[in-house]
């Protein structure tokens, strides 16, 4: 379980996190969406260590990760795939993946080679692309090599930022589709942070509604859906 | 036509020895964006070590490691003691600013150079020294017939072919060197990924360090060695740096070799007051031609 309290993060003057506080439960997907700008994306980087918390407690596995570098957190099963599509384009689609599991590589050869099989066969167009450079490939692919590359780590926690930011609606539809199988499948947690608030809602099992850097609803994916007058508030439709 | 090829083999020679220079700006510009300006300055260290051992009678090759070794400590030295710390989030406010925290690097780079200049004059009182070679470096002769290279140029090519295809095996085929390629082109999603991007980068710093020991050994039988004998090579070694690509090692190797030919050719067939003069005016066309260098990528540039 990941355990959020009163997180606080600022970016000199201005205040990105405003005392955050909520869970996400085991094996589900929790969704937070809101508008540009509400602290979402900080939400996520302030997790996997890439910011520094000012103040509050983020608890996985019942062991505090803050103070921690990215490249420990990443080790206790919490891999992030930051906003933007975020791969190396000047290495090939197999580096890319490969990079992923490095830190495991020495312990576990054999079970990183088959991680990195598993990934492929989750995107059969990655395999085909293996040997080009990430580069060109198109933005869909992009956002499956990250993936990829996030999971060759064998995470527990998997946070997702903006998986669906400028892709066309079907190829976005196949990518929350593969999140949603393995967190059913597999038991990963997934936290997954949505802009589009109906393709989000549409597969969490939870919500969590952000509005500048607080939060000001925490329900069912589904309640949270049906909600409208929260919807027009906040999300502006 | 012999002197011809002599122009060759000697400017082959030579721009492998720049090219290990390049080789050692361009891994501690890639890995820690910073001109590392000390590089020679470290090298000009270590082989005043092995020239001492050498002294004191150890032989060649023994004094030889040891100075690739000291090279290689001495450059992550520099790391972990000055340009960790400068680069540390709790530094002073006057780093928060982007010019200055690409410049203070450098600075600190200069005064290292001369940390370690004014160490050497007083460890070995400043006396300019020769340096031996392992293997003839007359002119060789095989079945009476002069040949335009010597041994020794041979030995130089030789050793620097072997350095650059480990170097290149070592970054293509290799975890470690995936790592470092990650780190160096976006530390973000390399240290997501579990990269433990500081260790690179010291990393980095030990690898140029030993790369411009190794320079520093094959170049210094052909000046002498004093406290400030290696500027020179670094000023030469940096431009091939520009001329390749600054954040291409390939294109820095490139860069390496282009200059120890022209230097090797003008120096031959006109004479070696021109040797600046020519090396400012390929700088100037590369620069108008393509001013990323011959490998480089567009966005250094804007760093
Ligand atoms: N690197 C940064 N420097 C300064 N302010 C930032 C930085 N990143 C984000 N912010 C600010 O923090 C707030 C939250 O941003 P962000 O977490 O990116 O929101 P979201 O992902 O929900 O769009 C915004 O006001 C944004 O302008
Ligand atoms: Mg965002």
């Amino acid at each position: 379980m990941l355990k959020i309290e009163n997180l606080v993060t600022e970016y000199g003057a201005v205040r990105a996190l405003d005392g955050i506080s909520f869970t996400a439960a085991e094996g589900k997907i929790t969704t937070v969406i809101g508008a540009n700008g509400a602290g979402k994306s900080t939400l996520l980087r302030t997790i996997s260590g890439l910011e520094r918390a000012k103040s509050g407690q983020i608890t996985w596995a019942d062991k505090s990760l803050i103070g921690k570098a990215p490249e420990s957190i990443v080790r206790s099963g919490i891999a992030h795939v930051p906003e933007g599509h975020a791969v190396i384009s000047q290495l090939t689609v197999s580096e890319n993946i490969e990079m992923g599991a490095l830190f495991r590589r020495r312990k576990n050869r054999s079970d990183v080679k088959l991680a990195i099989e598993e990934a492929y066969a989750l995107f059969p167009r990655l395999a085909e692309r293996s040997k080009q450079l990430a580069g060109t490939l198109s933005g869909g692919e992009r956002q499956m090599l990250a993936i990829s590359r996030a999971l060759v780590s064998r995470p527990k926690l998997l946070l997702l930022d903006e998986p669906s930011l400028g892709l066309a609606p079907l190829v976005v539809e196949q990518i929350i589709q593969t999140v949603d199988d393995l967190c059913r499948k597999s038991g990963l947690t997934v936290l997954l942070v949505e802009q589009n608030a109906n393709t989000a809602l549409a597969v969490a099992d939870y919500g969590v509604l952000l509005s500048l850097g607080k939060v000001v609803a925490n329900l069912p994916a589904a309640e949270l859906k049906a909600d409208a007058s929260l919807r027009a508030a906040y999300l502006g439709y | 036509m012999d002197q011809f090829l002599s122009a060759v083999f000697a400017g082959t020679s030579r721009g492998a020895i720049y090219a290990l220079v390049a080789l050692g700006l361009v891994l501690v510009w890639r890995g820690a964006g910073v001109i590392n300006f000390a590089q020679m300055g470290q090298a000009m260290f270590s082989t005043y070590v092995a020239s001492t051992m050498i002294m004191n009678e150890y032989s060649y090759w023994i004094a030889f490691f040891v100075a690739l070794i000291v090279g290689t400590i001495l450059g992550a030295v520099v790391d972990l003691l000055v340009m960790r710390p400068l680069s540390g989030k709790r530094s002073s406010a006057m780093l928060a600013s982007p010019a200055m925290r690409g410049t203070i690097p450098v600075i600190a780079s200069l005064g290292i150079v001369g940390i370690l200049q004014a160490a050497a004059g007083m460890i070995w009182a400043a006396e300019e020294r020769g340096f031996p070679t392992p293997v003839n470096s007359l002119g060789l002769t095989i079945g009476g017939n002069v040949m335009p290279f010597t041994a020794f140029d041979l030995f130089v090519i030789g050793i620097v072919m072997v350095v650059l295809l480990i170097t290149t095996i070592f970054f293509q085929k290799t975890g470690m060197g995936l790592a470092m390629r990650a780190s160096a082109l976006n530390p973000e999603v390399a240290r997501l990924s579990g990269i433990r991007t500081s260790s690179v980068r010291t990393l980095s710093w030990a690898i140029s360090g030993a790369a411009s020991s190794l320079a520093g050994l094959l170049v210094t039988p052909s000046a002498n060695l004093s406290p400030n004998t290696l500027d020179l090579i670094l000023i030469i070694g940096f431009t091939a740096t520009v001329i390749g690509g600054l954040d291409s090692l390939p294109g820095g190797v490139i860069g390496g070799f282009i200059l120890g030919l022209v230097i090797s050719f003008v120096n031959v067939y006109r004479s070696p007051s021109d040797i600046f003069l020519a090396i400012l005016v390929l700088l100037l066309i590369v620069l108008l031609v393509r001013p990323q260098g011959l490998l480089g990528s567009k966005e250094v540039r804007r760093v």
